[in-house]
């Protein structure tokens, strides 16, 4: 099926450049706040959502009734596997993850990944749908957090840590990481720009998921998540920024 | 005795040794290489010189200069020679009984007043400056490999250096063209902590099946816009020197599992596929 009509459900300033990067490409597309007004016409839907795992059964079991069985519907796995997402549909055949962080102008590579029952289908329309927006896909094993925003959440989260003992300064340790081994910024200030809140979602999936304790996330990370500290998007981070 | 903080010392003409030493000497700094032969010695200069040629022939670096870093560079086998040096920075081989030897005989061959530096990657300072009396004088200065290129140094505070002698030390590098960054004593300082998920979280995705290391290095570089992979930049790297790193931070914070090493990379370590030096890693080079 062709597709030419996408629904972006979120409220994430990714969900809103999916929607503007879709109409540049010549797609139809909306954006949606959550799954109630999707159009049932939409040929692919694509949410963002990385947070609590019931609001997220809950869009799924919404969409369901929205759109029809054979719609396609890509699902951010920042926190939760594919094949977790996709049980909470009753049609998993047409469910496909994605992950990645904001901001999408600079991804040249998407990372898509099919849960144990996703469609072979389902993830070349998702693939399709990715290429139009003019990017590059990778098909990576089932997981919460794929590949990238997986072991970037875990930079950060060592950063956090040596930050939070008092290992270094803030600047010192953003300096430090560009300098010493050319990242291409310091993961402290990276974090503000992805969010707080969806490096611990992906922490906190890992962990999850796997039961493996090198997941488990800084105290100093849940503790700035829970003061609405959350980067660049609340006006402070680890660092500060003006409206 | 006074010292002249103009005038840097270096142990150990290697890798690291020879090209600190440089950079002292392109910074204006009297510079003195220290190494057990005059072999080692000679071949450290011999480095440097060829790295100051090549600077010269693309025209970085007039032939005056050249001659004039060359000048300011002098071997040397007697560590008396040290006693009136403002800095010494030692990078002698990774071992502990060798290095904290030699900040016992520095602290005996040098002015009061003379910092000594470790450009240890493992090793706690705290535990190197313990060999020596002037504690409060004896810091790390962590440089990064090729010295002549990287930028950063980590100034690492053990826990008995005096805060004049960490200032003394940030400026000095400062004045030899480096970005001095602060750090407590800790295991792997910034860099070295920091960076291990890079390369850990990379091998275990791949030993669980995760994606392969090509598609691990094109999404890392596609999507997270690093500039080299991570088993590309191992194998630049070497195996056996990141596999060393991984195991010295696991001993160091007491097998905290984010630490854990992969058995992937023992396994290469241990059948000498140790990247492109030996002609084969995650990728293989050339026809070696
Ligand atoms: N190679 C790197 O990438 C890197 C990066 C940062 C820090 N370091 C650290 O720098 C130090 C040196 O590493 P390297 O790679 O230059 O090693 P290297 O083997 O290239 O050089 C060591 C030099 O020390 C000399 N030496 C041996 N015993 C000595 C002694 N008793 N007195 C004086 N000199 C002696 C050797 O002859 C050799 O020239 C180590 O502590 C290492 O951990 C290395």
């Amino acid at each position: 099926m062709a597709i030419n009509s996408v629904a972006v459900v979120g409220v994430s300033r990714l969900a809103g450049e999916l929607v503007k990067l879709s109409q540049a490409s010549g797609l139809t597309a909306t954006l949606h706040a959550d799954a109630d007004a999707v159009s049932t016409s939409a040929s692919l839907v694509i949410e963002t959502h990385a947070g609590a795992e019931s609001d997220k059964k809950e869009l799924l079991k919404k969409l369901d009734a929205r759109v029809s069985g054979s719609t396609v519907i890509v699902s951010s796995c920042l926190a939760f596997s594919p094949t977790a997402i996709a049980s909470w549909s009753a049609a998993p055949e047409r469910v496909v993850g994605f992950a990645t962080f904001y901001p999408l102008a600079d991804k040249k590579v998407i990372e898509l990944s099919g849960g144990l029952r996703t469609g072979d289908d389902s993830l070349e329309q998702a693939e399709e749908f990715f290429r139009r927006l003019g990017k590059e896909t990778a098909r990576v094993k089932d997981a919460a957090g794929l590949i990238f925003p997986r072991i970037l959440s875990l930079i950060i989260n060592e950063a956090a840590r040596a930050l939070d003992e008092g290992v270094a300064e803030e600047e010192a340790i953003d300096a430090a990481m560009k300098l010493g081994v050319n990242y291409p910024s310091g993961p402290l200030r990276w974090a503000d720009r992805v969010g707080l809140d969806e490096v611990l979602a992906v922490l906190e999936g890992a962990h999850r998921e796997s039961g493996d304790d090198r997941y488990r996330p800084s105290p100093l990370l849940k503790k700035m998540v829970a003061a609405g500290w959350l980067g660049e998007a609340s006006g402070k981070g680890f660092y500060e920024y003006k409206a | 005795m006074s010292v002249n903080p103009s005038k840097i010392g270096v142990l150990g003409a290697g890798t690291m040794g020879a090209g600190i030493a440089q950079v002292a000497a392109q910074a204006g700094f009297d510079t003195l290489l220290y190494d057990v032969s005059q072999e080692f010695i000679d071949r450290g200069l011999g480095r440097i010189r060829t790295f100051l040629e090549g600077s010269r022939k693309r025209g970085k670096l007039s032939a005056e200069q050249e001659q004039q870093i060359l000048a300011r560079l002098k071997g040397t086998l007697k560590l008396e020679d040290f006693s009136g040096v403002g800095l010494v920075i030692e990078a002698v081989p990774e071992q502990i009984e060798l290095k904290r030897e030699i900040f016992k005989k520095l602290d005996a061959a040098c002015g009061i007043e003379t910092i000594l530096a470790t450009n240890t990657s493992s090793f706690s300072v705290t535990v190197i400056a313990a060999a020596a009396r002037r504690r409060e004088r004896v810091l790390g200065l962590h440089f990064f490999n090729p010295p002549p290129l990287m930028a950063l140094v980590e100034v690492v505070q053990g826990e008995q250096t005096g805060a004049a002698t960490m200032e003394t030390a940030t400026e000095l590098v400062r004045r030899m063209g480096k970005t001095p960054v602060a750090a407590k004593d800790t295991p792997g300082f910034i860099v070295n902590r920091i960076a291990r998920p890079f390369y850990n979280e990379a091998l275990r995705i791949l030993n669980d099946g995760g994606a392969t290391v090509e598609t691990i290095d094109k999404v890392m570089k596609g999507a997270g816009g690093f500039p080299m992979g991570p088993f590309e930049l191992m194998d630049l790297i070497g195996i056996d020197i990141n596999f060393a790193a991984t195991q010295s931070l696991f001993e160091a914070f007491f097998h905290d599992p984010r630490f854990r090493p992969s058995p992937i990379q023992q396994r290469m370590f241990l059948a000498g596929n140790l990247g492109r030096k030996t002609g084969r890693g995650f990728y293989t080079y050339g026809d070696k």
